[in-house]
């Protein structure tokens, strides 16, 4: 690293500043997370734009023979709900260095995603729409299948965190990693609220 | 970890060890960089070179256009893709990745870190960028692009597109979170560089834009790839991005290149910007009215357009608000001149006059927004989108000329600049205003499927009395786009050459802000030490304290 003539000219009377602690992973996981929510919700409210011209004009907006069915949906909703309160549980873990229970946290966390996709796939099987069938069962696949792989990337960051907290890298102070992994965890599951809501509630 | 990338980390490391490091060279220096100045300086060269070719599409169609009897340069449905074209690349591998390529050059050393938050996820932006960028244009050759008769070449457009939008959402949000996260002790954002400040409002514009960009993509891509529904196939395509091509979204892009023109102005005023705070407010606005993702057009189930926003309160409101920010800065540059002692520079003249394209252009769109003036949906609105677009990338070009010690280690050859620079905006003017007055006329935007059923003899929208008059000044507006593709050329060629005499020195102009404490070009890990900033010009203030001045007496 070379020092130059500037800098010592015109800073030398003064003092070094202290060190700063940037977040960097953590505003860089907020931005990502919150990019990856709005392509979600820009096709939620492109379907329910859609779907109040059709219902203003007198039609049924979902077409005949469908069978979006509540439970799949709610089971989803109530599953990723349940995910908040263990990933929440995996950084206070490594806030505190318990790393078996940070561990723990992260194995019932992944299982908890992994019971979510299962849900929605099953969801896919029940619904009797094949995708070119209707403009109706392109979006419901489309914003379905995404937020399906926005959870898997949340899963996905999650496990490689939990990785590294094995390795002892994120521990206590250090722990921002999995508390970027969880913020986006969280941004996954209040998209999902959005999408269940619209999709599986109000229909 | 590429082998000329400063991590946060290491740089700060080798700062404190002093240690020198030996860059690598030839191909291995620009593939493997995560240097941001490389980064850069790749943005800029390859921006500009799509550029000329977004230019020479421009024109070409343009030619097209002064003759209504016929086709006679290219079919309609030709005519139709390359204007597409060239308004694609103009924002998308044009002007918009210059900005950011400055952005990702320039602000890590404004804000004192030692490289920008992400530098490996920048490098790859680029790439990907860049090869996206190659897939967008060439898919045209095969048939592709909006109105493309080759479903599969269309289906590449859209992807190629999509790619390019996560390449820029990338690049920008590791600049943004730069100024959020890495800014020098004492740096609060209240005394952030105009500059960076306008990238971090700016930059936030677009990180909340980009991705209902692509999410609208990928729909149009699903539905074009599984029964072409309810989009209308390839026809449809363009209706989903053409938002990002009129007020309010276009302002975005103008933001970072008011934010230049704010840098530029005090150092060559000699004084501090006059009233930096309202600055920073006016910039804020600015980035706040420009995002307008609302205002795109819609579709109905059965395929139908909507635009239920259209001469509505928040279309209108914005249409005319969005003047004041730009005004307002304005009124502030000149005050910091009058208030100042100006040294005409290079830098200046061109930020001064692609703030002038940019006012003008937004001016223009404050008349769209009046219903009686008919003006949605005509050239009118191509001739805004130009000065915005021209505007934004000559202060741009302010920005490289300014830099240009920091990003290339030289300084410009002036004259070559100048004349180019001014080339380009007597273009940019030759090409709009022609195409304002044919808007006036009634000729529709071009980027419609009215021209593709236009019997010869006749302008889609324009009276058979005004036929010839619009035939003239679609042939003007041509003359004006090759001008300003000249202008290009010659700025582009300039980045090839230096100043003669000396090096550049590490302050050539009497910079203001962190950048111009260092040495030129900058090295790895850009500062040796930084003390506490405590003003939003430290390195003006420890040159007027050095020198026992004030501002009054400087």
């Amino acid at each position: 690293m070379a020092t130059t003539a500037t800098d010592l000219e015109l800073f030398s009377q003064a003092p070094p500043a202290p060190p700063a602690r940037p977040r960097v992973l953590l505003i860089g996981t907020a931005i990502g997370a919150g990019a990856a929510a709005l392509v979600v919700l820009t096709l939620i409210a492109f379907y329910a734009g859609l779907r109040a011209d059709v219902i203003a004009s007198g039609e049924v907006w979902l077409p005949e023979g469908t069978n979006l069915q509540l439970t799949p949906g709610g089971m989803g909703m109530a599953t990723l709900a349940i995910s908040l309160v263990t990933v929440a549980w995996i950084v206070q873990a490594l806030r505190n260095e318990d790393r078996g229970h940070a561990l723990m946290a992260s194995a019932v966390t992944l299982v908890l995603g992994a019971a979510y996709i299962n849900v929605a796939a099953y969801g896919w099987q029940q619904i009797g729409l094949g995708i070119t069938s209707s403009p109706q069962a392109l979006l419901i696949y489309t914003i379905t299948g995404l937020h399906v792989a926005m959870a898997g990337v949340g899963m996905l960051f999650i496990a490689v965190m939990a990785f590294k907290a094995v390795g002892g890298q994120l521990t206590g102070r250090a722990a921002e990693g999995m508390s970027a992994a969880a913020l986006y965890w969280f941004v996954t599951v209040a998209t999902y609220s959005v999408v269940w809501y619209t999709i599986t509630i109000s229909k | 970890m590429t082998v000329t990338e400063a991590s946060r980390d290491a740089a700060a490391e080798a700062a404190a060890t002093a240690t020198p490091s030996t860059p690598p060279t030839g191909l291995a220096a620009v593939v493997g960089s995560g240097d941001p100045r490389t980064i850069g300086k790749l943005f800029v060269g390859t921006s500009l070179l799509f550029l000329v070719a977004s230019g020479v599409a421009g024109a070409l169609v343009d030619f097209e256009l002064a003759d209504a009897s016929g086709s006679e340069i290219f079919e309609p449905d030709t005519a139709l893709r390359l204007f597409t074209l060239h308004s694609t690349a103009a924002l998308f591998l044009g002007v918009l990745p210059l900005l950011i390529g400055l952005a990702t050059a320039i602000v890590p050393l404004q804000v004192g870190a030692p490289t920008v938050a992400f530098p490996r996820a920048s490098a790859a932006a680029f790439w990907v960028w860049l090869v996206s960028g190659g897939i967008v244009l060439a898919s045209y050759a095969i048939d592709g692009g909006p109105w493309g008769t080759e479903s599969d070449a269309v289906g590449l457009y859209i992807l190629g597109l999509i790619a390019v939008s996560v390449a820029l959402f990338v690049a920008t949000a590791s600049v943004v979170t730069t100024v959020l996260t890495l800014r020098a002790p004492g740096l609060t954002l209240r005394r952030a560089p105009l500059f960076s400040w306008s990238v971090l409002v700016g930059g936030t514009g677009w990180l909340l834009t980009l991705p209902v960009l692509a999410a609208m993509l990928l729909i149009t891509y699903l539905d074009l790839r599984y029964g072409q529904q309810f989009l209308g196939g390839s026809g449809g395509v363009y209706n989903r991005i053409a938002w990002l091509f009129w007020q309010p979204t276009l302002y975005l892009v103008a933001v970072p290149a008011l934010g230049i023109v704010a840098d530029v102005v005090p150092v060559f005023a000699q004084r501090r910007h006059h009233k930096h705070g309202a600055a920073m407010v006016l910039l804020g606005l600015a980035a706040a009215l420009g995002v307008g993702a609302w205002a795109q057009t819609g579709v109905t189930i059965d395929g139908g357009a909507t635009v239920p926003w259209l001469n509505e309160g928040p279309w209108i409101a914005v249409s005319f608000l969005a003047i004041v920010p730009v005004l307002g800065l304005f009124g502030l540059w000149n005050l910091t001149l009058l208030k100042g002692k100006v040294k005409v520079g290079t830098p200046l003249i061109l930020a001064q006059l692609g703030a002038l394209a940019v006012l003008v252009g937004v001016a223009a769109g404050g008349a769209t927004a009046i219903e009686d003036l008919d003006l949605d949906g005509t050239t009118w609105m191509t001739a805004q989108a130009v000065l915005v677009l021209a505007g934004a990338l000559l202060a741009g070009l302010a920005g490289v000329a300014f830099w240009a010690p920091k990003l290339y280690g030289k300084l410009l050859p002036d004259a070559v600049v100048r004349l180019g620079a001014t080339v380009l905006f007597l273009g940019a003017f030759v090409a709009a205003v022609p195409l304002a007055i044919a808007g006036t006329l009634g000729q529709v935007r071009l980027a419609t499927a009215d021209i593709l059923g236009a019997e010869a003899g006749t302008i889609p929208g324009v009276s058979g009395g005004d036929v010839d008059t619009v035939e003239v000044l679609d042939l003007i507006a041509g003359i004006g786009l090759a001008v300003m593709v000249f202008g290009g050329v010659l700025v582009a060629l300039a980045l090839l050459k230096r100043r003669p005499g000396e090096g550049p020195g590490d302050d050539p102009w009497g910079g203001h802000t962190l950048e111009w404490a260092t040495s030129s070009p900058p090295p790895i890990g850009h500062f040796a030490a930084l003390p506490e900033i405590t003003s939003e010009a430290p390195v003006y203030d420890a040159r007027h304290a050095a020198a026992g001045t004030t501002e009054a007496s400087a």
